[in-house]
């Protein structure tokens, strides 16, 4: 950094400081904090649709409420991190264009396909589970506004957590079909959660830690999530698809190399749902297009 | 009141749950990212009307509101065909939400005058909230009706569902809600056949279907 100012700049957040919109922002920070907040907004955006196909298939009057009011706070968390990007000066309609013509990304989670009700639930107890730990950590971001909206996001993700883990509970205790829902997700999700906090490069190589984005690094993250839900999941009879995970002595969890080219793969539009969540997405904005037409003028 | 208190409240409850469960279809697609949050609100509400119905009408007929919304064959259920039809356009959405919101607004100041104290009560909870869903359903009709296309879109829409939502009431009811449609708009609706509460759409089917997929798939008295 040969710029005073930035190098002024950096030293304040490394430190732990908190920049405010109206601060001066070197480019380069604003650039990566665009980019990793709008993929943040896209992904509560598009982990809506695999959950809303279950909507109308919600087996009692209360999960019935609980996925619809999930599914709901996902899109409210959307609205709020996008509002967060539109203030660095990114346009909410720019996102949206962007995301829909694959321009922009989303999380690895949401390119995958659901199956059962057993996905339902798995989803809302460990996908938010492992999502929750890397947002919590996005409370210290340098960037003061993002880390005052993951306050409620945070607040909101650990109620969906109680959620999951009561539907899960729910078919874990139930008929030896529905134990078996949960056990096909489990298999299922695994890989994709072992994906989900990203390859495990240093944080000190981490240009999102440099700039004190975030401040843990993917594989703190990983062994976290691993450590909390592991004997969880393994407390309930359910078994993981994974032979080599395994606490070892220094207390470190232990597995087997995820393929880390199926991450890249998956997260730049090649997963099993990927474009058809896209195509969903599109088709679903052209059918309410006219409505922003014809009632914002001034966005046509 | 001659009829069953359960009979009426069955009514009620199959229209909430039915409207509830077509309004969570938006859920996530909606047009903006604020009325997505509005409609999945709504739709929460209706259901969680349908759901409190339920529960006064299980009382007397020695069951739980569960079962009475997910596992009657379909021919007991009395939900209006407005609330049968599948995920509309937005106009047409709109223009269900707004006559609906009408019809009920009509039938539960009636109920709040009930005999039965408990009845009455419930109607007196479930007004809160619709008020609510009224201002929302008014505000989109008042957007509509100022933008061109969205004026000629509602007026095509309440004119397909007109005989539908003429359906929701009977008598006098019937009678005022009319009235107090045809008075908010600034086009006439014509003189029509309602569609009555006994008829069952094709749509109907295919959503009881889908909404108890996963509950049929393990035997009944399992716990989801």
């Amino acid at each position: 950094m040969s710029d005073a100012r930035t190098a002024e700049f950096l030293e304040f957040v490394q430190a732990g400081g908190q920049v405010e919109t109206d601060d001066w922002l070197p480019d380069e920070y604003r650039k990566r904090l665009i980019k990793f907040i709008e993929m943040h907004g896209n992904s509560e955006l598009m982990g809506v649709l695999p959950e809303r196909d279950w909507i109308l298939r919600a087996p009692t009057l209360q999960r019935k409420l609980a996925l619809t009011a999930k599914i709901q706070d996902e899109v409210g968390h959307c609205q709020l991190i996008y509002r967060v990007v539109e203030d660095l000066g990114k346009p909410r309609a720019q996102c949206l264009d962007d995301l829909i013509s694959g321009k922009s990304k989303f999380h690895n989670v949401f390119h995958y396909p659901t199956k059962s009700w057993g996905d339902v639930g798995v989803i809302a107890w460990l996908v938010d589970a492992a999502a929750i730990i890397s947002q919590k950590a996005l409370l210290k971001c340098s960037y003061a506004p993002y880390a005052r909206v993951m306050k409620k996001v945070c607040w909101e993700e650990s109620f969906h957590i109680l959620h999951g883990r009561d539907t899960v509970l729910a078919m874990v205790t139930g008929t030896p079909e529905q134990f078996e829902l949960v056990q096909e997700a489990v298999t299922r999700w695994w890989e994709p959660l072992m994906h989900f906090h990203g390859t495990p490069i240093a944080a000190e190589e981490d240009p999102m830690v440099h700039w004190r984005i975030k401040s843990q690094g993917n594989e703190d993250a990983r062994q976290q999530f691993l450590d909390g839900y592991v004997p969880q999941i393994r407390e309930l009879g359910l078994e993981l698809p994974d032979p080599k995970l395994r606490r070892n002595d220094e207390g470190v969890w232990e597995y087997t190399e995820p393929d880390w080219e199926k991450l890249t793969a998956v997260v730049t539009g090649h997963g099993p749902a990927s474009q058809e969540r896209l195509a969903f997405r599109r088709l679903s904005r052209a059918e309410v297009d006219w409505v922003s037409k014809a009632m914002l003028p001034e966005a046509a | 009141m001659t009829r069953p208190r359960a009979d009426l409240l069955l009514e009620l409850a199959d229209d909430e749950l039915i409207l509830g469960w077509r309004d969570s279809e938006w859920t996530g697609i909606a047009p903006f990212l604020e009325e997505d949050v509005a409609f999945s609100s709504i739709a929460q509400n209706e259901i969680g009307h349908a759901r409190a119905l339920y529960e006064l009408a299980a009382r007397d007929l020695g069951t739980d509101a569960d079962a009475l919304a997910f596992d009657r064959p379909i021919a007991e259920y009395r939900c209006a065909p407005l609330v049968q039809l599948r995920r509309l356009e937005w106009a047409r959405t709109i223009a269900r939400h707004w006559l609906y919101e009408t019809a009920d607004a009509v039938r539960i100041e009636a109920l709040k005058d009930s005999d039965d104290v408990e009845v009455a009560g419930l109607a007196g909870k479930i007004e809160r909230e619709e008020t609510y869903h009224r201002l929302h359903a008014e505000m989109w009709i008042e957007r509509l009706l100022a933008a061109p296309e969205g004026r000629t879109r509602l007026e095509e829409a309440l004119l397909e569902l007109w005989p539908y939502a003429l359906g929701v009431l009977e008598g006098e009811l019937r009678e005022t809600f009319a009235a107090r449609v045809r008075e908010r708009l600034p086009f006439g609706l014509p003189e029509v056949e309602a569609i009555p509460r006994d008829r069952h759409e094709p749509e109907l089917a295919e959503l009881l279907d889908e909404m108890t997929i996963v509950r049929r798939s393990a035997p009944v008295g399992a716990q989801w």
